[in-house]
């Protein structure tokens, strides 16, 4: 199904907090998800130990989702995060954090940790 | 108790109470839960307080030192460093970092480039009706905020500017309009009241509305019955009315904005909507502020200005600014350096990561004083103070205006301020 990504800043899944006094998992349980609307969770299939594969033309990542009825269908809210960006990219110079149109499906791939994703990143 | 200003975001509220004695922080009357955690970093668990220095595969604790003595032999054998961050340290410090790339013959950018520096460049050729929050608090009567969540990013920016009652005005919240546009009916969308608006507009259409809406201003009659961007007829002619009505109106631009929609600027059109709007307007005028998260993000801009004649994304050689285009997205793709200094920031959880790979390729020096993914895969990890708890400096607020930060308490053992750290590599570099 295609959606469209927004990365946004939320105060309650800040990566400056879960650095600071997080750790490894609640750095992954607070950020490496997505909100959709209810409607699109069924459309979706998904169910609670059901998780998200998200594809955009940069990369793509695997996170949770939490259901919001006030985010708009066809709509994905990311929080800010180094998940998020798995699937950020660039094109003509511009970053590009909104809008991003994507492919979801429902999986049952586990979510990467954050001490992967560095590796994948130092490598 | 004191009266201080806080470090928590670009608005830089001044209004916060702090008891303390100059070692702990007892109590703290006033921040939002963004102040808060800022104060919360001072005691946080997994704060950096000891200079480190990748060993092979790890990273581990050593001297100040041992620290400088890597970051200098770093530089020495670099012929294209790249400094990055400088929107969470001090104008002082960003001050210090110009002089570093200088020094060094690099290159410096700071957050302002991906964010609302974008702005202020195309204000370069559109000219920029700017504000400030006091004129917001006392006179403003209406307020759009626009591609912004303010009440998360900028959590008490709504509760000044809205609830206010303001001195040259006989009431308050009863004459203010909030107009809220955004795909997303954030949590700021909480905060409306009856004769607010609320436009929920379709995602990456807000070109085709700014259009429309300048056209209306300069060809009253050209809207259409079935609205346009998913915003009807109705709520574009009141959204109108205010626009054009309104004797103090400011738009708070935000994130949302910034990118290119249809191949234009999103914010070139809106720039040009608020000149003609304020050309035709009788009565009164329409200023913007920028949403900018970083809390001095535009003291970057400020101080490169001032100093170097040019707001960010500056490159040395033989000690001279020099022309260039590029800008820190830019040099990353392309891989045209062969170091890196981060300075208060972190890119590899905050760029893409095509570009994270890239920057994690070569050394990088970090200067900061909390965990991040840039500090987990740092080469040398230079700890610093909270400026604006445990140092002082100056900040400009999101409005321009410059704010002076204080030291409430004295920093753990042996850590020093950003300006500091930062003049101690620029000494050492010079002797070596």
């Amino acid at each position: 199904m295609e959606m469209l990504v927004n990365t946004v800043r939320m105060i309650d899944y800040d990566q400056v907090r879960e650095y600071s006094i997080g750790n490894n998992e609640t750095l992954k349980e607070n950020l490496a998800l997505g909100i959709v609307n209810p409607e699109d969770f069924k459309k979706l299939n998904l169910s609670p130990s059901l998780n998200l594969k998200v594809t955009s033309k940069f990369g793509e990542v695997v996170i949770k989702v939490k259901q919001d009825k006030d985010i708009p269908q066809g709509t994905i809210i990311m929080p800010v995060s180094i998940w998020a960006n798995q699937i950020t990219g660039i094109e003509n110079n511009e970053l590009i954090f909104k809008n991003i149109k994507v492919n979801v499906e429902a999986t049952r791939d586990s979510v990467l940790t954050f001490e992967s994703l560095l590796k994948s990143i130092k490598q | 108790m004191r009266k201080i200003p806080c470090s928590g975001c670009s608005l830089l509220c001044d209004d916060i109470i702090v008891r303390s004695d100059g070692i702990f922080v007892d109590e703290v009357i006033g921040a939002c839960l963004k102040g808060k955690e800022r104060f919360d970093q001072v005691t946080a668990k997994n704060r950096i307080v000891t200079p480190m220095i990748r060993d092979d595969s790890d990273l581990k604790k050593s001297s100040w030192d041992e620290a400088f003595k890597k970051v200098t032999k770093l530089l020495k054998n670099s012929n294209k460093p790249l400094l990055y961050g400088f929107s969470t340290v001090s104008c002082e410090a960003q001050l210090k970092g110009l002089e570093l790339a200088n020094l060094l013959n690099g290159f410096i950018d700071s957050n302002s480039t991906i964010c609302q520096g974008k702005v202020l460049n195309m204000a370069k050729e559109t000219g920029l009706t700017l504000t400030t929050i006091s004129e917001a608090i006392n006179k403003a009567d209406l307020l759009i905020v626009w591609g912004a969540n303010a009440a998360e990013s900028i959590p008490r920016l709504l509760n000044k500017t809205l609830f206010s009652r303001g001195k040259f005005r006989m009431t308050g919240r009863e004459i203010k309009t909030l107009v809220i546009i955004d795909p997303v009916k954030t949590a700021s969308f909480g905060v409306m009241g009856v004769r607010d608006i609320a436009l929920q507009i379709n995602p990456g259409e807000d070109i085709e509305l700014i259009k429309v809406l300048k056209e209306e201003c300069c060809n009253p009659g050209s809207i259409t019955s079935e609205g346009v961007a998913g915003i009807d007829n109705d709520d574009l002619k009141r959204l109108l009315l205010h626009l054009t009505g309104a004797e103090n109106g400011i738009i708070f631009i935000g994130q949302g904005l910034l990118r290119t929609q249809s191949k234009k600027s999103v914010i070139r059109e809106l720039l040009e909507l608020v000149q003609i709007i304020n050309v035709k307007q009788q009565k009164g005028r329409i200023s913007v502020i920028l949403i900018g998260g970083h809390y001095n993000m535009l003291g970057f801009d400020h101080v490169a200005l001032s100093n170097y004649g040019k707001n960010h994304s500056l490159q040395f050689s033989n000690n001279q600014l020099i022309d260039t285009d590029d800008t820190i997205v830019s040099k990353i793709d392309r891989e045209d350096f062969d170091c890196s200094i981060i300075v208060g920031t972190d890119p590899i959880s905050h760029l893409p990561q095509e570009l994270s790979k890239k920057l994690a390729k070569k050394p990088l020096i970090l200067v900061d004083n909390k965990q991040s993914a840039t500090s987990r895969i740092a080469d040398v990890v230079l700890p610093s103070t909270i400026t604006g708890i445990e140092s002082e400096g100056l900040a400009f607020r999101l409005d321009h205006v410059p704010i002076e930060l204080k030291k409430i308490v004295n920093p753990p053992s042996n850590i020093f301020s950003d300006e500091e750290i930062l003049n101690q590599i620029i000494e050492k570099f010079k002797l070596k």
